[in-house]
């Protein structure tokens, strides 16, 4: 039986312990769970499994040999094969080109043998049980859940190098629909009784009860446990995967005078994906919003931001009808702060000031049209102060800072403009957890001075741990709001779920 | 509705223009010889769109390919000039194109330069080494080889209209041997279909370890020596070369590119569909021309259609009414 051993791998990434002597053996024909929360270090230890980093520290062997390389091709020959949540496909190509990709084409006199390529195509598909999918069909036409099992059959087609036997599933099912990661349940239940083993790296408790063999939880890059799924059941799990002390981390919440009058009111919105959605929100207020990936959790933001065109009911404003453009939305009163901060919230090659001041230009120009670098830096300055952004001055180019710096460069643009509602997508994700502190001192002391905040997170212990209510979203609609005083994570998972009716692809 | 108007406009735009010039001009639109004169009219365009179309299956193009065609031409007339012979001369400007793709290929794949940025940059090297070898003069008259001339001018009979012979001219047979040459490379070759995931996805591409900056670097050679190759069949068609011939070809070899990725179904450039392109744009040249259409005034028809086309298949694509769909 073959058999991957990991013994005592560390990894450090500048002041950072990614990894701290994490063991674990995975065993041919079984599905290992890895589980853990953001930064708990799986995605490091994957990427020393895809030979793309070498562990400081410790070793990888197979059956006893050895893996010391740090090189994609001895992964590949060991028999090693990733599938990673963002998928690469390529949408113009067949099917069958696409899962030739690693592979050379059958060629017939130097051109391409269409037929033998289909037909390598539509074999190793039917090994999956995937005769349904038409090997000519171009990869447009598939969701994202067939692109997966497109690209898992795709390891199938035999060329040089070692057969595969262990897949490296790194959150699968993000992104897929509850019918979509049916199939591919199929489909790894259909890989394991052939003898592959799989490694399915997920935080989400009720895919690994069902599916695995054992589950194995890493925290902080330490290895906290390794167990029988038979010996263990979802509440040891979680306590494992969240075993921190999380009660300093987050401040005491403020008291909110329920008698004083909504700052925001949502009416029957629908703005596609979001179907429908019922909130209002108080000035001082925190509210959490949670559900699934493709739930609407950040679309619900982006609506009310404006960046996603409304299609149905109202969003009042100090009970006046708020206009439904990016721009007239933050000069109504909204802040947003994007989840991709790299590609959907800074210019990260200008400095510090340029990108405060960029929504408030405007503003800061003299007679509204002539730029006033003074003014801009003066605005950065405060800002700067007010977030505790750590840099040499506001001149510095945000690509010289770190995640958690940046973070606030794009929460001091946010407040910059004395917002009434703060819109916060993932806001800490990446950041580590230093800068995550005083994030959430920040979150705190703007909603004690009567600033609304909405906050979209796949991080539970953050939800619970700053906002006042819950909303919780299920395929696009505003499911239920909740009070978070006495809910666990296990409460909130269990209502993501709860009545969830059929998917409908976002 | 939306859609319908994306997947098949560009075809019913194509029909309906043929359509209205078979209706405007009766007796003279749709004969065989005007057809043929179509053809021999947009044998060049359809070399230099043929290739341009094999480097905008990656996401690229090419902008020096106008005065690659000049150069090329000037090239081989300077050697007639220099009692080459036919072949030679020929030749060596066919490799002055190869050198100049491969020169593309690797400011823009091994140095990294945008191509725009970098073909911009060759388009006036190019240029102005045609200058410089001709002297800016045209090079015609008996310093070109008459059997050089004749060839654009000759080509195989197929059947008599009214007395008089119809040619099928060599200039139009040489365009149909480029086009299938480069379909084969892209449609049945690994080496097209590789290029083809670049386009799609370079990212994926390289992850699954096809060799993408070696595949860029050759395939702006085919773009070199395609461009190379119709400036020596323009030269052959009006029997001399000046440094500035060329030049038109670019713009309109990267339009019918863009024309015939409105009627893919993935909006990907496909050298059939970059034919249809090349022949809609030389319709409409020729539609316009026998009603008298100023050309001025042809041009800006023209633009407007192309932008017409192009901006109806980007409806439902692009961002501006992603909310409608």
């Amino acid at each position: 039986m073959k058999k991957l051993v990991v013994q005592k791998v560390s990894r450090r990434y500048g002041t950072v312990q990614a990894l701290d002597g994490v063991s674990l053996t995975i065993e041919a024909g079984q599905v290992h769970a890895l589980m853990g929360e953001n930064g708990a270090g799986k995605s490091t230890l994957i990427r020393l499994l895809a030979g793309l980093e070498r562990p400081d520290d410790g070793s990888i062997g197979l059956n006893g040999d050895t893996l010391l390389e740090a090189d994609p091709a001895v992964m590949r020959q060991a028999g090693l094969r990733f599938i990673h949540q963002e998928l690469h496909s390529i949408p113009g190509l067949s099917i069958a080109e696409n899962m030739h990709l690693d592979h050379p084409y059958p060629t017939r006199l130097g051109l391409v043998d269409w037929k033998a390529l289909s037909h390598a195509a539509s074999q190793a598909l039917e090994r999956l049980d995937l005769a349904h999918l038409n090997p000519r069909a171009t990869m447009t036409d598939l969701g994202l859940g067939d692109q997966m099992l497109v690209r898992i059959a795709a390891t199938l087609i035999s060329s040089e190098g070692a057969e595969p036997w262990l897949y490296v599933m790194d959150e699968p099912t993000a992104a897929l629909t509850a019918q979509e990661a049916d199939r591919l349940f199929a489909v790894i239940h259909e890989l394991t009784k052939q003898g592959a083993g799989v490694l399915y790296v997920s935080h989400r408790m009720p895919e690994v009860m069902r599916m695995a063999d054992c589950v194995t939880v890493l925290r902080d890059g330490h290895h906290i446990s390794s167990r029988n799924l038979s010996d263990t059941n979802a509440r040891t799990v979680i306590e494992d995967m969240t075993g921190r002390d999380l009660r300093h981390l987050f401040p005491p919440k403020s008291a909110i005078d329920p008698a004083a009058p909504a700052v925001l009111k949502v009416r029957d919105l629908e703005a596609r994906p979001i179907r429908r959605a019922n909130v209002d929100l108080q000035a001082g207020e925190i509210l959490g919003v949670a559900g699934l990936a493709g739930s609407g959790r950040g679309e619900l933001l982006r609506a009310l931001i404006g960046a996603i065109p409304v299609q149905g009911g109202q969003i009042l404003l100090d009970d006046k009808p708020a206009e439904n453009t990016v721009a007239e939305s933050w000069a109504n009163g909204f802040a947003y702060v994007p989840r991709e901060r790299r590609t959907e919230g800074l210019m990260l090659r200008r400095s510090i000031s340029e990108n405060i001041a960029l929504p408030h230009l405007t503003d800061l120009a003299r007679a509204s049209i002539f730029l006033d670098q003074n003014r801009q830096r003066g605005l950065a300055d405060k800002m700067g102060k007010d977030v505790l952004i750590k840099a040499t001055s506001v001149k510095q180019q945000c690509n010289e800072l770190s995640g958690g710096n940046q973070q606030k460069v794009l929460f001091g643009r946010a407040l910059a403009g004395q917002p009434k509602v703060l819109l916060l997508d993932e806001p800490t994700r990446g950041v580590d957890i230093g800068a995550k502190f005083e994030l959430y001192r920040l979150i705190k002391e703007m909603s004690d001075n009567g600033l609304a905040v909405i906050i979209a997170s796949s991080d539970l212990p953050e939800l619970l741990g700053l906002s006042h209510r819950i909303a919780i979203m299920r395929d696009g609609e505003l499911a239920e709001i909740t009070e978070t005083d006495g809910l666990t994570e296990a409460d909130l998972l269990a209502r993501f779920y709860h009545q969830s009716a059929p998917q409908v692809a976002a | 509705m939306i859609f319908f108007i994306q997947r098949f406009g560009g075809l019913i735009g194509m029909v309906a223009v043929i359509a209205f010039f078979a209706i405007s001009l009766p007796d003279t639109f749709l004969t065989v010889r005007n057809w043929l004169n179509i053809a021999q009219q947009i044998s060049m365009l359809t070399v230099v769109a043929a290739t341009m179309t094999v480097v905008m299956v990656m996401g690229d193009f090419d902008l020096s390919v106008g005065s690659m065609a000049s150069l090329a031409g000037v090239v081989a007339a300077s050697l007639f000039l220099q009692d080459w012979s036919i072949a030679g001369a020929l030749a060596m400007a066919l490799m002055v194109g190869l050198a100049g793709g491969l020169f593309n290929g690797f400011i823009v794949s091994v140095l990294g330069v945008l191509p725009f940025v970098a073909t911009l940059a060759t388009l006036t090297i190019f240029s102005g080494l045609a200058f410089f070898i001709s002297d800016g003069r045209t090079i015609f008259g008996r310093d070109i080889p008459e059997a050089f001339g004749n060839f654009a001018r000759s080509g195989p009979e197929i059947g008599t209209v009214a007395e008089r012979a119809l040619v099928l001219p060599n200039l139009v047979i040489v365009a149909f041997v480029v086009v299938f040459a480069v379909w084969v490379v892209l449609e049945q070759t690994s080496y097209g279909r590789r290029l083809y995931a670049i386009g799609g996805n370079r990212e994926a591409s390289k992850l699954a370890g096809i060799k993408v900056v070696q595949l860029r670097l050759t395939a702006f050679a085919f773009t070199g020596v395609g461009a190379a190759f119709a400036g020596l069949m323009y030269a052959s068609r009006v029997a001399s070369a000046n440094p500035t011939q060329g030049d038109g070809l670019m713009l309109t070899a990267i339009a019918a590119v863009f024309l015939g990725m409105t009627l893919t179904r993935d909006g990907q450039p496909r050298v059939l569909a970059t034919l249809a392109g090349v022949v809609v744009l030389g319709v409409l040249d020729n539609g316009l021309t026998q009603m008298r259409v100023d050309s001025y005034v042809r041009e800006i028809l023209v633009g407007a259609i192309i932008l017409a086309a192009v901006g109806l298949s980007a409806i439902g694509k692009g961002s501006l009414l992603r909310g409608l769909r």
